[in-house]
């Protein structure tokens, strides 16, 4: 009895380390596989012949997105009949737990919704496909869109997004909550000394001013206002010497927060989705995030909001234009070609573009923002008005966000967290701060 | 002859036990083999692992206060929840070992919890009961007492953590109903005759016969709570919060795999769990025989 069991435990253990052996082995040869096919169905199938292709279609967002996508899909499978596409969608963070794993498996979907925080990674480590030859092509029609335009979705010289749109820093906010803490509205030249009056009144009337300013973001633009920059050009450590900066800014926010002015942690992470936004819920007076939320905003608010731009001084440094989001082809695509069409649909065709109405940002395309014009309620011309504004406004983007960013943001958030709870003092989260985001960085360095 | 007979019957027996043998090899033992490996490499899913020695160890013990931050909340959980929900299972067990009418109906109805007590549905129930605007702040509110954070400060959220596991009391309340009806009637009425009072027998009668029932499930509960995840990930969004306070263990090595792609450290920080589980649950054995009361001494 003792001895089978022996024996069956060798073969076993044989076994696996020999399938673990050829696992390791095959996973190279099929990765070479991944890089020498990429190329060839491409090439294979042919332009439009009507072969029925399946293509998957990946993005985050919340309910009203899904909503129009959802539409979105059905008009293109109609116009192309041999077309079917399979959505899958799920909420920001959700989703990109979802898609590096795909990612590893080789079966990422063919059309991917990217975001500026990892096109770095996907697309330098192999993932995506460039699409510059795709457009040469004239699979993606570019002739209604700025030269330059496109430029926010390079990595190096490798084009790994289409821009679906641009946005914006804003200020959304209710105007009729603002009179009650009594202010008027919030002029266009305020500075961040206004914003903390403003909210300091606003706490104390017991509404809360905003709902968070995620540090990341918000941080990076008040760099950005005193001549710095979050991360160093190459990404491989933090690009401000000066910790006062950090300081200044988290001091101001913390005192906000223990005066009531912005809800603690703890209540925002209670948010689900835009349905439980505390502006929706007339709880918080207005919600700082990107342009092309405003329209989701709104429309779940029900109500009129306006737009205003970032505390100055120096606005024109601190604002720029970001692309809001990508579309990327996965390397391993069987239907590149198919997917840059359905790329080509998104962009540029207008009855499309109806039904996004510049959720995903401002259009790049001049025809299509053209005929767009006659349908926007007042509500989303707003949004396209602010853009404009923006425009002479600002200054160029940083460059894409560095690999291990999103890490950075986790632990950044965790120190605003703990300074919020009076669990460390703005000077020593700094410190922390900048030894821990370091770190990470550092592995960029090769 | 004789020989090939024996050798296909041997195949014949295999053949009967290669569905499980292939599904041993396939989804746990070759994957365990794979995960040693991993930890010591770095490995961000999408480029080949790359060997880096024990540095994942290293850095774990040595550099990563969220680490031991997590290991903390999950020692909280593990010691402060396993009793309380051992304590409530025996109760209840007891409640229900009466004979009663309906009995049957009512151990049913108190297992159902722990049928769904783990799951996703379970826990996003428990987040809007508790919501700052849920059910239980709505009834607060009608009483005129006012709302409660219950997930403001993280030690409180961590507790409401510990309930949720408290009320998932019915696969061990089963067994300790199942080890109440085991201890001989004879037992309670002779001490009954000779005066002792519910008390008394509880602690002099019930509770000795029960230990070894005890220590089983002493055993499994503490290894299922050091492996918590679903309730922390879904009332907490995932992110652990408020201030990392429900950052447990599985949550945190969850958000090193697959939030920031850290694979060989999340394989690493695996294997410390189950060196971890391995180490309490041997410290338990050897205890036992200082408290374990074994009907029949010397079985052997």
């Amino acid at each position: 009895m003792k001895s089978w069991f022996k024996a069956l435990t060798t073969t076993a253990l044989a076994v696996s380390l020999a399938a673990c052996g050829s696992g390791g082995g095959g996973k190279s040869e099929s990765s070479d596989a991944g890089a020498s096919g990429s190329g060839s169905p491409s090439a294979s199938a042919p332009a439009d012949s009507g072969k029925q292709v399946t293509l998957r279609f990946a993005w985050w967002g919340s309910q009203p997105r899904h909503d129009y996508t959802l539409k979105l899909i059905d008009m293109y499978e109609k116009l192309h009949p041999n077309v079917k596409i399979e959505p899958e969608y799920a909420n920001f963070d959700d989703y990109w737990k979802k898609l590096a794993p795909e990612a590893t498996a080789q079966q990422l979907p063919d059309i991917i919704q990217m975001d500026l925080s990892y096109i770095a990674q996907y697309g330098t480590k192999n993932q995506l496909v460039d699409l510059k030859p795709l457009i040469d092509k004239g699979l993606i029609n570019t002739a209604d869109i700025a030269e330059n335009a496109l430029s926010g979705g390079k990595v190096g010289d490798k084009l790994y997004g289409f821009t679906t749109g641009v946005n914006a820093l804003n200020v959304d906010y209710d105007p009729e909550l603002l009179k009650k803490v009594g202010i008027d509205k919030i002029p266009e030249t305020w500075t961040w000394d206004d914003y903390k009056s403003y909210a300091l009144k606003a706490g104390s009337q017991g509404l809360y001013f905003d709902v968070g300013l995620r540090p990341e973001v918000f941080f990076g633009y008040y760099l950005r206002q005193n001549g710095k920059t979050l991360y160093s050009p190459d990404g491989t450590q933090l690009g401000y010497d000066d910790d006062s900066l950090f300081v200044n800014f988290f001091g101001m926010t913390t005192g906000i927060t223990k005066a009531k002015g912005e809800p603690a942690p703890d209540v925002t992470a209670q948010i689900k989705g835009v349905e439980d936004d505390l502006v929706v819920k007339s709880k918080a007076i207005s919600n700082w995030q990107w342009s092309n939320q405003y329209i989701g905003l709104q429309s779940t608010a029900k109500r009129p909001l306006e737009i205003a731009p970032l505390p100055g001084p120096n606005v024109e440094k601190g604002m720029f234009l970001k692309p809001s989001m990508y579309l990327s082809i996965a390397q391993n695509s069987k239907n590149q070609e198919e997917a840059a069409k359905f790329i080509d649909f998104f962009v540029n065709d207008v009855e499309a573009n109806k039904l996004i109405l510049g959720d995903r940002g401002v259009p790049l395309s001049s025809k299509v923002k053209e005929a767009l014009k006659p349908l926007l309620t007042p509500e989303q011309q707003k949004v396209f008005d602010y853009i404009a504004w923006v425009e002479s406004h600002s200054s160029p983007m940083d460059p894409v966000d560095p690999i291990g960013a999103g890490e950075v943001a986790s632990i950044f958030k965790t120190y605003d967290e703990m300074m919020k709870y009076n669990k460390i003092t703005p000077e020593d989260a700094a410190k922390k701060f900048r030894e821990e985001a370091n770190a990470v960085l550092a592995k960029n360095k090769q | 002859m004789m020989r090939s007979i024996s050798w296909k019957r041997h195949l014949t027996g295999y053949a009967f036990i290669s569905p499980f043998v292939i599904g041993f090899l396939v989804f746990t033992a070759i994957p365990i083999v794979v995960s040693l490996y991993l930890s010591f490499t770095s490995y961000d899913l999408f480029s080949a692992p790359k060997w880096i020695g024990l540095d994942n160890y290293d850095r774990m013990f040595n550099k990563d206060p969220k680490y031991w931050n997590s290991l903390r909340v999950t020692l909280i959980y593990v010691f402060g929840g396993v009793p309380l929900r051992l304590a409530f299972a025996l109760m209840i067990a007891m409640l229900l070992n009466a004979k009663a009418r309906g009995i049957g109906l009512y151990r049913t109805i108190y297992y159902l919890p722990s049928i769904i007590g783990g799951s996703v549905a379970v826990s996003i129930m428990w987040r809007n009961l508790f919501n700052d605007e849920g059910l239980v702040n709505m009834a607060l509110n009608a009483l005129g007492i006012g709302s409660v954070r219950w997930f403001g400060e993280p030690l409180a959220a961590l507790w409401m953590l510990i309930f949720l596991s408290v009320w998932q009391f019915g696969s061990s309340m089963l067994i300790f109903l199942a080890g109440l009806k085991n201890i001989p009637a004879s037992l309670h009425e002779a001490a009954e005759v000779d005066g002792a009072n519910a008390v008394q027998r509880f602690f002099r009668i019930t509770i000795p016969m029960l230990t070894p029932i005890i220590l089983f499930n002493l055993i499994m509960q503490i290894i299922s709570a050091f492996l918590t995840f679903i309730p922390a990930y879904i009332i907490s969004k995932g992110e652990g919060g408020p201030l990392d306070g429900t950052m447990l263990y599985s949550l945190y090595l969850f958000r090193r795999a697959f939030v920031f792609t850290d694979m060989g450290y999340a394989a690493a920080m695996a294997w410390i769990m189950l060196l971890i589980v391995a180490v309490v649950s041997s410290v338990l054995f050897a205890s036992s025989k200082f408290w374990v009361h074994y009907e029949s001494k010397g079985g052997e």
